[in-house]
């Protein structure tokens, strides 16, 4: 498959929420400067949906006990690391979301050392591309945007690193207004002990419009968060 | 000029062409799509008329930038900071012949001002868009002639254009020695400005040069040559391409950042380009005249632009941050909600030193197929003294910022899709 291909199975045209696709990890597709050896083994996040995961996914999700008409007002942010994330996105197909990869780091100078490995999502996402080929996604499905967490490592031995970190910006993400206009009433974060920096930081504008925020680590049952505050790192 | 649609037919292959092979990597903004359905059409006769303007700027930028940098103590008004007024004193040795200078002046079509155009600004530092005026308008004219030939109905029409890519990669050979190393300097968290240096990087390898993408602390100096300090990449460079904004400098406070001011290693743009960059430059030219430095055509141009303090209840003019990129906060009105004006206004009379105050223009919208309307803010290249090649963008608002879409400016005329 070739890169364009690969990103057109992830956006397909025309599909609703399919314009936030980033292109960039499918840009870099065959231009990778090293070889990461997480991904190119068959990785456990491939295999993602074996049945304790499934379980354990219904109970994030609240099938069990959330409220269901919670869920389909909800657009999901998934907050993982690399694979992982693109793993756990083609999961929640089968629950009526359409995993919408929104990775924009950039690839590291050919024999640099980098503080984040952004080459091993764009080899996620060309492997879980047949995958997500054979599921079918409902046209009305709601968004789940997916998120490298590793993205924030920026800490440096020295200067001659390559940083090629990133942070998740308000542009890269729909409005509150369009959000709403689109029944989405609900934002759930999935991944992490606490609600990235940046993701908060954009979060509290869509909250202050009246959407209400959800957190969950991947293992507790959704807690609704209030990110009132901006944080005090910019 | 008038807006020629991407044929209905082509436009998702277009847009998909544009990302894949053609470095656009932002396609969406917001909720917004940031590649217009649209390609801006010039005529001939307009080509002409941009080209010539937009040298006859860049020669009175580039003798005003030099007059200054060998009397710096004229540029007072300017109010460079406290730290760039320490750092441009290194500046003595700076030769023009011995490195690259790009600048891209932002037209406007307008009612109210002879000649039909105005320029808002000049972006003197790092100007970007160098795919977007290269290969852009070639994959418009490629989906807008496959259409012609399916169709037995639609105007046949020829267009060509004026490739930045081709105007740079001569200037570079001219001055940078076959086969050398160069540094592509920029923001390596933001994919926004890697799509800008790979683009020219791959272009540059191309023709033999060897590309290192890296950040303004990857480039040490020494003797006033540069070196590059990236990991698994060290050794003497050739060139430098910078596209960090000099302002951004002192909050990422690289440890050999001063070298950037002194070096004699080809740079583009070498930090000269903060005389122009400042939207306070118009605050000089009284002084270069006196000088017998021309601003003549800057003057038929650029609106009415004056300290804050010199318009005190003076209706008609918009306030502009001296250090603002992207149209981001113009306090235009209309463009506006009331938060968003409420806040750089309250900036305004904080730190009014911080802005300018710029007369209002009427910006002439072109029609599209439905009527709508865009406003056009039409950039024009100038590399070295040399026409560039044009980059523009469109918005329903008179405020063209990170809103607003890219479109390809394409020439009428001509029957190849080269330069």
């Amino acid at each position: 498959m070739t890169a364009k291909e690969v990103y057109k199975i992830w956006a397909p045209v025309g599909k609703r929420w399919v314009d936030w696709v980033r292109p960039v990890p499918f840009v870099t597709i065959g231009h990778y400067s090293k070889s990461y050896g997480v991904i190119l083994q068959p990785p456990a996040s491939i295999q993602f949906l074996e049945k304790q995961e499934e379980n354990q996914l219904k109970t994030i999700l609240g099938i069990n006990g959330w409220e269901k008409s919670y869920l389909e007002r909800t657009a999901v942010i998934v907050d993982m690391c690399g694979g992982e994330s693109v793993s756990y996105g083609v999961a929640l197909t089968d629950y009526g979301f359409r995993p919408i990869p929104v990775f924009n780091g950039t690839i590291e100078q050919q024999g640099a050392r980098a503080t984040v490995d952004n080459q091993s999502v764009g080899m996620a996402l060309e492997l879980m591309a047949k995958e997500l080929l054979e599921k079918e996604i409902a046209d009305d499905a709601r968004p789940a945007f997916l998120l490298d967490r590793n993205r924030l490592n920026r800490y440096k031995l020295d200067d001659s690193v390559y940083d090629n970190s990133w942070d998740v910006y308000p542009q890269d993400l729909p409005s509150p207004k369009f959000f709403l206009e689109n029944s989405i009433e609900n934002i759930l974060v999935i991944g992490g002990k606490k609600i990235s920096k940046d993701i908060k930081k954009i979060l509290v504008d869509h909250q202050k419009k009246g959407l209400k925020i959800f957190h969950t680590d991947g293992y507790e049952m959704p807690r609704q968060q209030l990110v009132w505050k901006l944080p005090s790192w910019d | 000029m008038r807006l020629v649609p991407i044929p209905t037919s082509e436009y998702d292959e277009y847009r998909l062409k544009l990302m894949f092979d053609c470095y656009k990597w932002d396609p969406q903004f917001l909720d917004n799509n940031t590649v217009a359905k649209y390609a801006l059409v010039i005529t001939q006769e307009e080509h002409k008329q941009l080209a010539r303007l937009t040298v006859a700027l860049d020669k009175e930028t580039r003798e005003a930038e030099q007059f200054l940098n060998s009397n710096q103590h004229l540029a007072v008004p300017l109010k460079l900071t406290k730290q760039l007024l320490c750092d441009i004193k290194k500046m003595s040795n700076y030769d023009q012949e011995k490195h690259i200078r790009l600048t891209r002046y932002d037209f406007h079509p307008v009612s109210d001002l002879e000649g039909g155009w105005a320029i808002s600004e000049v972006n003197s530092d790092v100007p970007g868009g160098f795919a977007e005026a290269s290969l852009m308008p070639l994959a418009a004219i490629e989906s807008i002639y496959k259409a012609q030939e399916k169709s037995s109905i639609m105007e046949k029409e020829s267009y060509h254009i004026v490739s930045f890519g081709d105007v740079m990669i001569e200037s570079v050979k001219k001055k940078v020695k076959a086969g050398g190393r160069i540094m592509m300097v920029h923001c390596t968290c933001y994919s926004d400005d890697r799509q800008v240096m790979q683009y020219l990087g791959d272009r540059l390898e191309a023709e033999g040069y060897e590309i290192i993408y890296g950040a303004v602390e990857h480039v040490n100096f020494k003797d006033n040559k540069a070196y590059s300090a990236m990991d698994g990449n060290e050794g003497q460079l050739d060139a430098v391409f910078r596209f960090t904004p000099l302002e951004w400098f002192k909050d990422i406070k690289p440890k050999r950042w001063r070298g950037y001011f002194d070096t004699e290693t080809v740079s583009c743009n070498h930090p000269i380009s903060i005389y122009a960059q400042t939207k306070r430059f118009p605050l000089v030219w009284d002084v270069l005249e006196d000088h017998g430095i021309s601003m003549s055509t800057w003057r038929s141009l650029l609106p009415e632009t004056v300290d804050v303090k010199r318009i005190v209840g003076r209706e008609n003019y918009i306030y502009k941050p001296a250090y603002g990129r992207v149209g981001d906060g113009i306090s235009i009105r209309e463009a506006l909600d009331i938060k968003e004006y409420e806040k750089i206004m309250k900036d305004v009379s904080r730190h009014p030193s911080r802005y300018v105050a710029q007369k209002k223009f009427t910006s002439i919208p072109l029609k599209g197929e439905n009527g709508e309307e865009y406003h056009v803010c039409l950039g024009s290249y100038a590399i070295d003294g040399l026409h560039g090649g044009y980059y523009a963008r469109i918005s329903s608002t008179p405020r063209i910022d990170s809103n607003a879409a890219d479109i390809p400016v394409l020439i009428e005329g001509g029957d190849s899709y080269d330069s």
